[in-house]
C-alpha cells in the first residue's frame, strides 16, 4: 500500500515542503515589498539580508565565528519557546501564555542572580520553576474553571509583565541611571551560564551551555512525545480528549501537567539569554515578542521538536539580517517590516500544507468512511 | 526515518539559501571595492575617511539626539565628499552595538560617530582591537568609561560631554523671567544628561524667581517618563499638569516632546525644546508657531562638525584620547557656545536676547555657578513637586 | 419506451484516490417507489449529491422527462421539481409548522408576507395526502413522526414531484414506520415518483416497486422487488450470502455481575432527569438489551454507568463492588469493557495508529511500558495478535492510522480490544451502527461467543432486528425510565413498538 503513496504525498515530505515554500514565499514577498519601496536597491538589500553575517567571511580573524556564536545564542530562546508551544500543542493546548512564562522566567533569572546573588544552577532552576508555576496557573484555570487557556494565557502574560517591571525595576536589579538591569558579568559572574566552545566561536563570551542544552531539551521532548506513556497520554488527549477520557486518562491532571512542562521550557528559555549577559532587561511596555515568534517557529518547524530547531535558526537568521540592509535606501523600520513578512508567513505552514494535500487525500481503503469533517460538510451542503 | 529526512532536507535548504547568498555576494564585494576605488579617485583631494554613525536605542527620526548627530555627520560627509552610512543595532544591547560596529568596519567605514552614554561599553570592548578606526563618542563621560573598566581612552577615541545643567539653567531662568510661574519638567529616562538638564532647569527657575522676589509663587512639576518617546500614559500625565495650571513644560528626552506638545496644544500651553532648536519642527507638526518658546540646546552638531573638520585636517591630536567637557566658552560669540538658547528664533518678550547675553556672561565668568551634581534634587526656595516615573 | 421521469446515465464521480460512483445508471419511472440500496460508502450519498448539483460528475448525463438537463446547484434541482427529506430534519424548532413549510419560498405581495393563501394550500395538501399536522404547532412540540410529515409537506408545497427519502425510518417507531410506508404509497398513487434510500431490506420488500443496488461505488443492478427476496437483495448488496438469524443456544445465566439500583442522571438540556430511577441487573452468561428510540436516556445511562457522565443518584455494583463513584480507570481495570456508541468520538484516537489504539486503556500496564517508556515491540505484537484473531484489516497493518480504516474495521478493532481486556461485563452500545451486513454478522457472532464464555453483556441498541435477534432479555427505555421488560422469544415487534413509544408500560402504569 505504501508504495502507492507518491513521494510528494507523504506527510513528512509535505510538512517539509510546506515549510520550505513558506520560507521561500516569504522571501519573495519581502523582495517585492523592497522592490516597491525602492526598486533600484531591492536586490542588493535582499542579498545583504540573506548573506547576513556571512559577510564577515572576507574579514580576517574570528569575526565570522563570533557572529555565528551570537546568532546561536540568540536563536536559543526562540527555539525553546517554540518547543514549549509545540509540546502543549501536541497535547491539544494552545499555550499563548509562553510569552508570560518567559517573562516570569526573566524575573527569576535576573532577581536570583542580581538581588540574591545565587549561582547559575540555582538561577536556571528558579527560572524553570517560575515558568512552570505560571503554566500551572493557566493549567488550573483551564482544568478547574474551564477558562480557555488562550484567555488565561493572555491575562497572565500581562500580569507577568507588570510584575516583572515592578520587581526588576527595584534598585537591587535595575541600574537606575541606565534604565536597565545591572551587567551580570560585572556583578555576579557566578550566575553566568558556563561557557561552551567559546574559543571555537571567536572568543564569543556569550556562547554557553545553553546551546547544547537546547538540543538536549529538543531531543528529550521528542522522546517524551513519541516513546513514553506520558507522551502517549498527552497526545491522545490532544487528538481526542473524549477518547482520552474514555480510556480513563485524567484530563485535568494532563492539562495542568502539559502547561507546567510547557511553562518550564519557556522559563528556561528566558534564562538561556538573560544568564549569558548578552542582553540586560529594560522596563518594557509590552509582552516580549519571543513567545509569539515562537508560535511561528513551532509551525514552521512542522510541530516537530527537531524541526523547531531548524526553523528557529532560520527565523533568527532572517531577524539578524535586517541590520545588514543599506539604511540609506531603506529605513530600519522597513527592514523590520520585511523580516516580519517573512517570519509571519511561516505561520501559513498549515495553509500551504492543506493546499499540498488537497489534490489527493491519502485514502487507503476505497470503502473507508469519510472523516467526521467531511461528513459534516456534506450534511451542511445537502 | 521520515522525520530524519525532514530535518536533513531543512538543513540542506537553509545551507543552500546561504550559499546562494554567499555565491552572489562574492562578486558583490568586488563591485564594492571597485566603487570604493572610484570614490577614492574622485575625492582624492579630501581623504580616505569614510564616516558611519550608529544609533543608540532611538532612531534617526527622534527629532533629537540621534537625529542631530545623524544630520550633522551626514552634512559634513556630503560637504567633504566622504561616504556616509548609518547603522541601527538589532537590539538595545551592548552585544548588538558591537555587532553594528563590526558591521560598519567590515563595510569599510573607519570613522564611527556614536551618540550616547550607552556606547561606552562598546568602546571599551572594541577600541583597542581596531586602532585604525576613529571613534567619536558623544555624551560618554569619564564615569561611563571607568564603569566599563576603561581608565584611559586610547588614541583613536575621543568623547564629549556637555554642561547640560547650564542649558537647563538658562531655559528655566528665561522662562521664569519671561513671567511663567507654573512650570514642568518632563524627562526621558533618568540618565545623567537628562538629570543634569532637569536639575539645571530647577536651579534656573529658582534663581530667577528669587531675583524677581516671587519664589513663593513659582512651582515646578518634575517627572521622568522612563522612555525616550511619548505615549498615551505620558500624554495623560501632561494633560493633568496643563489642566491644573502648568503653563510651560520642558520636554527633555528624545521623542517624548510629542506628549507634551499634544497636551499643550489642547489648552494653549507652552513647551521648551531640548538638544536642538525644536521651535521649527514643533510649529510644523502642531500648526502653532508659538507652542515652543525656546529650546535648551547643546551643540552636538557643532561638536560633530568641529571634530570631523579637525580629523580631516589632520588635527586629530587635539582630541585623541580625550574626554572634553563642553559648555560656555564665550560671552560675546553666543553661537560658539556648546550649550545655548536659540537666538535666531527668539520669541520671548520679557526676557530679551540682551538679558540672555548678560546671563551667558555671568555664567562664563563664574559669577553664577550651577551645580552639575546628579545626586539629589537641588535645594530651592520655589516649590518642586516630584512625581514618580511614568513608566 | 418506458416513461422515465429522471434518468441518471453512466454517472462517474471520482474523488482523489477513490471512485465514489463508477458508471452508475439510475432510472426512475413516473409514479414508482424506487429503492436505492447499498452499504455505507457504496456511493448512495454521492449519487444523490450529483442529482442535487452539489457535485459535478466527470462523466454521465442527467435527463428529466427524456431531455438532458444540467444541474449545477441545489436551486436547479428545486426548479426541476426534485425535493428531499433528509435523515436529519432541516426544521427550525421555534417556528410553527406552517412557517417551516413556507420557509424559503415565502408568499408575499409587495414585500409583505401573505400567509393566508399558504395556509390554505398546506391544508389542502395535508388533506389530500392524509398528512395530519397542526399548522400552528411549534416544531419543538410535535413528535418526530409529525416532523417528518412536515418535511414531506414542505416538498409537496413546492410542487415537487420527485421525492427523495434519505433513510427516513432510522428515527421512527415501528408504528410510525408503518404510517410512513402508507403515506409513501399514497404519494406514489397520486403520481409522485419516489426515490427511497435505505439499507433496511424489510422496508424495501414492503413498499418499493423496484430496487437499484450499489456496491463500493459500482452499479450492481436493478431488480423488480416483486420477483426477488431479501436474501437475493442482501447478497447483491454485500457481494455474498448473508445469514440474518443469529445462531445461539439458550442462555445459562450465572451469578449477578452488574446491579443497577435507582440510577438517576441529570439532563444537560432540560431540568428533568435524563435517566430516572433505573434499576436492573445483568448476570454472567446472558445478553441483556436496552431497547428504545434514540434520545430516551440510553446514552446518558451508559455515560453514568461507564463514568463518562456524572451520576446524580442511585448505586451501581459490579461483581459485588460498589463502583458508583469510581473513576473510569478503576472501572476499566476492574471488570468493565465498553464498546462506545460513537467510535470516532470515544472509541478511537483517529490520528493514532491501530497498534496505539489497541492499548488505549492498557498502555500503563507493565506489559506495555517499562519505566515510563512504551514497549513498542510488545505493542506491535499485541496489536498483530488481536488483528489476526478478530480479522481487523488495515492498509499498513499495525501502523495504519485508524482514520484511514473503514468503519467496519474500526469497529472490529474496538470490539477486539474490549473483548480481549480482562473483564466480566461488556457494555456494547450500538455495536453494529453503520456497518455492512457482513461486519454485523461477525460482531453478533463474537458477542454470542462472549456470552457463552460466561461474560455478562449489556447491549444498547436502536436496531430492532438486532435487539430481537441477539438478546436474552429486553428492557425498554422510554423518557429515561425502564418501562418494561420483555422476552424476545415471546414478544412481537408491535408490542416492543408500543413500549418504545410510551403507549404501554409495565407495573400497571398504563399509557396516558
Amino acid at each position: 500500500m505504501e508504495e502507492k503513496i507518491s513521494f510528494f504525498k507523504r506527510p513528512a515530505i509535505q510538512t517539509l515542503l510546506a515549510s520550505v515554500i513558506c520560507a521561500v514565499v516569504g522571501i519573495i514577498l519581502g523582495y517585492i515589498a523592497l522592490y516597491i519601496i525602492n526598486s533600484e536597491h531591492a536586490a542588493d538589500s535582499m542579498k545583504a539580508l540573506l548573506v547576513n553575517f556571512f559577510k564577515f567571511r572576507v574579514v580576517k580573524g574570528p569575526l565570522l565565528m563570533k557572529n555565528f556564536g551570537s546568532f546561536l545564542v540568540k536563536s536559543v530562546p526562540i527555539i525553546l519557546c517554540a518547543e514549549a508551544i509545540l509540546f502543549a500543542y501536541k497535547a491539544g493546548l494552545f499555550n499563548i501564555g509562553v510569552a508570560g512564562q518567559y517573562t516570569v522566567g526573566i524575573i527569576a533569572s535576573i532577581y536570583c542572580s542580581l538581588a540574591l546573588g545565587w549561582s547559575w544552577p540555582l538561577c536556571l532552576l528558579a527560572a524553570i520553576l517560575a515558568g512552570a508555576f505560571w503554566g500551572f496557573l493557566s493549567g488550573c484555570f483551564k482544568a478547574f474553571f474551564n477558562v480557555n487557556e488562550v484567555i488565561a494565557g493572555i491575562m497572565l502574560n500581562w500580569i507577568g509583565l507588570y510584575i516583572c517591571n515592578i520587581v526588576l525595576g527595584r534598585p537591587e536589579c535595575m541600574n537606575q541611571s541606565k534604565s536597565e538591569t545591572y551587567d551580570l558579568a560585572a556583578n555576579n559572574p557566578d550566575a553566568l551560564l558556563p561557557g561552551f566552545m567559546q574559543e571555537f566561536f571567536g572568543n564569543n563570551k556569550y556562547i554557553s551551555i545553553a546551546v547544547p542544552l537546547t538540543i538536549i531539551v529538543a531531543v528529550i521532548i521528542l522522546i517524551v512525545l513519541n516513546k513514553t506513556t506520558l507522551g502517549y497520554e498527552l497526545k491522545a488527549t490532544g487528538h481526542n480528549k473524549d477518547a482520552a477520557k474514555y480510556a480513563g486518562m485524567n484530563a485535568k491532571r494532563n492539562i495542568i501537567l502539559t502547561l507546567v512542562i510547557s511553562g518550564a521550557i519557556a522559563g528556561m528559555a528566558a534564562s538561556t539569554i538573560y544568564l549569558t549577559g548578552i542582553e540586560n532587561f529594560k522596563i518594557a511596555s509590552s509582552v516580549p515578542g519571543m513567545g509569539f515568534n515562537g508560535i511561528a517557529v513551532a509551525f514552521l518547524g512542522g510541530l516537530n521538536p527537531i524541526g523547531a530547531i531548524i526553523a528557529g535558526l532560520f527565523v533568527e537568521y532572517i531577524s539578524l539580517g535586517g541590520q545588514y540592509v543599506d539604511y540609506n535606501y531603506y529605513s530600519p523600520e522597513m527592514a523590520d517590516l520585511i523580516i516580519s513578512i517573512i517570519i509571519y508567513l511561516c505561520g501559513f505552514v498549515l495553509f500551504f500544507r492543506s493546499i499540498l494535500s488537497r489534490p489527493g487525500r491519502v485514502k487507503v481503503n476505497a470503502n473507508a468512511e469519510p472523516d467526521d469533517t467531511a461528513t459534516k460538510a456534506e450534511e451542511k451542503e445537502v | 526515518m521520515k522525520k530524519k529526512l525532514l530535518s536533513v532536507l531543512l538543513v540542506a535548504a537553509m545551507v543552500a539559501t546561504m550559499f546562494v547568498g554567499c555565491g552572489s555576494s562574492a562578486s558583490d564585494s568586488a563591485t564594492d571595492d571597485a566603487a570604493k576605488a572610484e570614490t577614492g579617485d574622485t575625492q582624492e583631494a579630501s581623504s580616505d575617511y569614510r564616516i558611519a554613525m550608529i544609533t543608540d536605542s532611538g532612531d534617526i527620526t527622534d527629532m533629537s539626539f540621534n537625529q542631530t548627530t545623524y544630520e550633522a555627520s551626514k552634512a559634513f560627509a556630503e560637504a567633504n565628499g566622504a561616504d556616509f552610512q548609518y547603522y541601527k543595532p538589532t537590539e538595545d544591547s551592548n552585544e548588538a552595538r558591537i555587532a553594528s560596529f563590526e558591521n560598519a568596519v567590515t563595510d569599510g567605514y573607519n570613522v564611527i560617530v556614536v551618540p550616547g552614554y550607552l556606547f561606552a561599553a562598546m568602546i571599551a570592548e572594541v577600541a583597542e582591537d581596531y586602532p585604525d578606526v576613529t571613534i567619536i563618542a558623544l555624551d560618554c563621560s569619564e564615569f561611563d568609561f571607568t564603569d566599563n573598566g576603561m581608565e584611559k581612552l586610547p588614541e583613536n577615541v575621543c568623547s564629549f560631554t556637555y554642561h547640560e545643567e547650564l542649558a537647563g539653567y538658562m531655559a528655566g531662568y528665561a522662562a521664569v523671567k519671561e513671567g511663567y510661574k507654573k512650570l514642568g519638567f518632563l524627562g526621558g529616562m533618568a540618565v545623567p544628561a537628562v538629570i543634569r538638564y532637569g536639575f539645571g532647569f530647577v536651579q534656573g527657575c529658582n534663581d530667577a524667581a528669587v531675583e524677581l522676589g516671587n519664589a513663593s509663587d513659582v512651582e515646578v512639576n518634575y517627572v521622568y517618563g522612563g522612555q525616550f518617546y511619548g505615549d498615551d500614559a505620558i500624554t495623560a500625565q501632561m494633560d493633568t499638569w496643563y489642566s491644573k495650571g502648568t503653563e510651560v513644560v520642558f520636554a527633555c528626552g528624545g521623542g517624548i516632546y510629542t506628549s507634551a506638545c499634544e497636551a499643550a496644544s489642547k489648552v494653549n500651553g507652552k513647551v521648551i525644546g531640548v538638544d536642538s532648536d525644536q521651535s521649527g519642527t514643533i510649529a510644523d507638526q502642531y500648526g502653532k508657531d508659538d507652542l515652543c518658546i525656546t529650546s535648551a540646546m547643546k551643540g552636538l552638531a557643532a561638536t560633530v562638525n568641529t571634530t570631523l573638520t579637525d580629523l580631516f585636517a589632520g588635527d586629530w591630536s587635539k582630541h585623541a584620547g580625550k574626554i572634553e567637557n563642553l559648555g560656555i566658552v564665550s560671552d560675546t560669540d553666543l553661537e560658539a557656545n556648546y550649550v545655548q538658547l536659540p537666538t535666531d528664533t527668539w520669541s520671548m518678550e520679557n526676557f530679551t536676547t540682551d538679558d540672555y547675553k548678560e546671563l551667558v556672561g555671568k555664567l562664563n565668568s563664574g559669577e553664577v555657578k550651577v551645580s552639575d551634581s546628579t545626586d539629589a534634587m537641588p535645594k530651592t526656595e520655589i516649590k518642586v513637586n516630584e512625581f514618580d516615573n511614568i513608566h | 419506451m418506458e416513461d422515465y421521469v429522471i434518468e441518471m446515465l453512466n454517472i462517474t464521480k471520482e474523488f482523489p484516490g477513490i471512485i465514489a460512483n463508477d458508471d452508475i445508471t439510475l432510472q426512475l419511472k413516473r409514479g414508482e417507489i424506487h429503492a436505492l440500496l447499498g452499504e455505507n460508502g457504496a456511493g448512495k450519498s454521492t449519487l444523490m449529491s450529483v442529482l442535487f448539483g452539489l457535485y459535478t460528475p466527470e462523466k454521465g448525463v442527467i435527463k428529466k422527462d427524456g431531455k438532458e438537463v444540467k444541474i449545477n446547484n441545489p436551486n436547479d434541482a428545486t426548479d426541476l421539481g426534485i425535493g428531499m427529506v433528509h435523515q436529519h430534519f432541516m426544521l427550525v424548532d421555534i417556528f410553527t409548522v406552517l412557517d417551516n413549510i413556507i420557509l424559503g419560498s415565502e408568499p408575499s405581495k409587495f414585500g409583505v408576507l401573505t400567509k393566508k393563501e399558504a395556509r390554505e394550500k398546506v391544508l389542502a395538501l395535508s388533506n389530500k395526502y392524509n398528512l395530519k399536522v397542526d399548522p400552528d404547532a411549534l416544531i419543538e412540540d410535535i413528535t418526530v413522526g409529525m416532523q417528518q410529515r412536515v418535511e414531506i409537506l414542505k416538498m409537496l408545497y413546492r410542487d415537487n414531484d420527485i421525492l427523495i427519502f434519505d433513510e427516513p425510518t432510522a428515527v421512527l417507531t415501528p408504528q410510525e414506520i408503518d404510517e410512513l410506508m402508507k403515506i409513501m404509497k399514497d404519494l406514489a398513487a397520486e403520481g409522485k415518483s419516489i426515490l427511497f434510500i435505505t439499507h433496511k431490506l424489510n422496508e424495501i420488500m414492503q413498499v418499493a416497486d423496484r430496487c437499484s443496488i450499489l456496491r463500493k461505488g459500482k452499479y450492481i443492478g436493478t431488480v423488480d422487488v416483486a420477483n426477488t427476496s431479501k436474501e437475493e437483495l442482501s447478497s447483491m448488496m454485500v457481494g455474498r450470502d448473508v445469514k440474518f438469524a443469529v445462531d445461539k443456544t439458550k442462555a445459562n445465566p450465572g451469578q449477578e455481575v452488574l446491579k443497577v439500583e435507582n440510577v438517576c442522571v441529570k439532563s444537560k438540556i432540560h431540568s428533568n432527569d435524563a435517566v430516572h430511577d433505573v434499576s436492573f441487573n445483568v448476570r454472567a452468561g446472558e445478553i441483556v438489551c436496552i431497547a428504545g428510540i434514540d434520545g430516551n436516556g440510553q446514552t446518558e445511562f451508559v455515560g453514568a454507568l461507564t463514568g463518562l457522565d456524572d451520576i446524580s443518584g442511585g448505586k451501581i455494583t459490579l461483581c459485588g463492588k460498589d463502583i458508583t463513584k469510581k473513576s473510569i480507570r478503576y472501572k476499566n481495570t476492574h471488570g468493565m469493557s465498553h464498546v462506545p456508541e460513537d467510535r470516532h468520538k470515544h472509541g478511537l484516537v483517529l490520528d493514532y495508529t491501530l497498534e496505539e489504539n489497541m492499548i488505549l486503556q492498557r498502555y500503563f500496564e507493565p506489559d506495555f511500558q517499562k519505566c515510563g517508556m512504551i514497549r513498542k515491540g510488545e505493542m506491535r505484537k499485541y496489536s498483530d495478535k488481536l488483528a489476526a484473531a478478530f480479522d481487523v484489516r488495515s492498509g499498513q497493518g499495525a501502523k495504519t492510522k485508524t482514520r484511514s480504516m473503514s468503519g467496519g474495521n474500526q469497529q472490529k478493532a474496538i470490539v477486539a480490544r474490549e473483548m480481549d481486556r480482562a473483564h466480566e461485563l461488556l457494555v456494547a452500545v450500538q455495536p453494529t451502527r453503520g456497518l455492512d451486513v457482513g461486519a454485523i454478522e461477525y460482531i453478533h457472532k463474537e458477542i454470542v461467543k462472549e456470552r457463552d464464555n460466561g461474560k455478562a453483556i449489556l447491549l444498547v441498541s436502536l436496531e430492532l432486528d438486532e435487539v430481537m435477534n441477539l438478546s436474552d432479555r429486553i428492557l425498554v427505555m422510554y423518557e429515561g425510565e425502564i418501562v418494561g421488560e420483555v422476552d424476545p422469544k415471546t414478544t412481537t415487534l408491535q408490542e416492543l413498538g408500543l413500549y418504545m413509544s410510551g403507549a404501554k408500560r409495565d407495573n400497571g402504569k398504563e399509557a396516558k
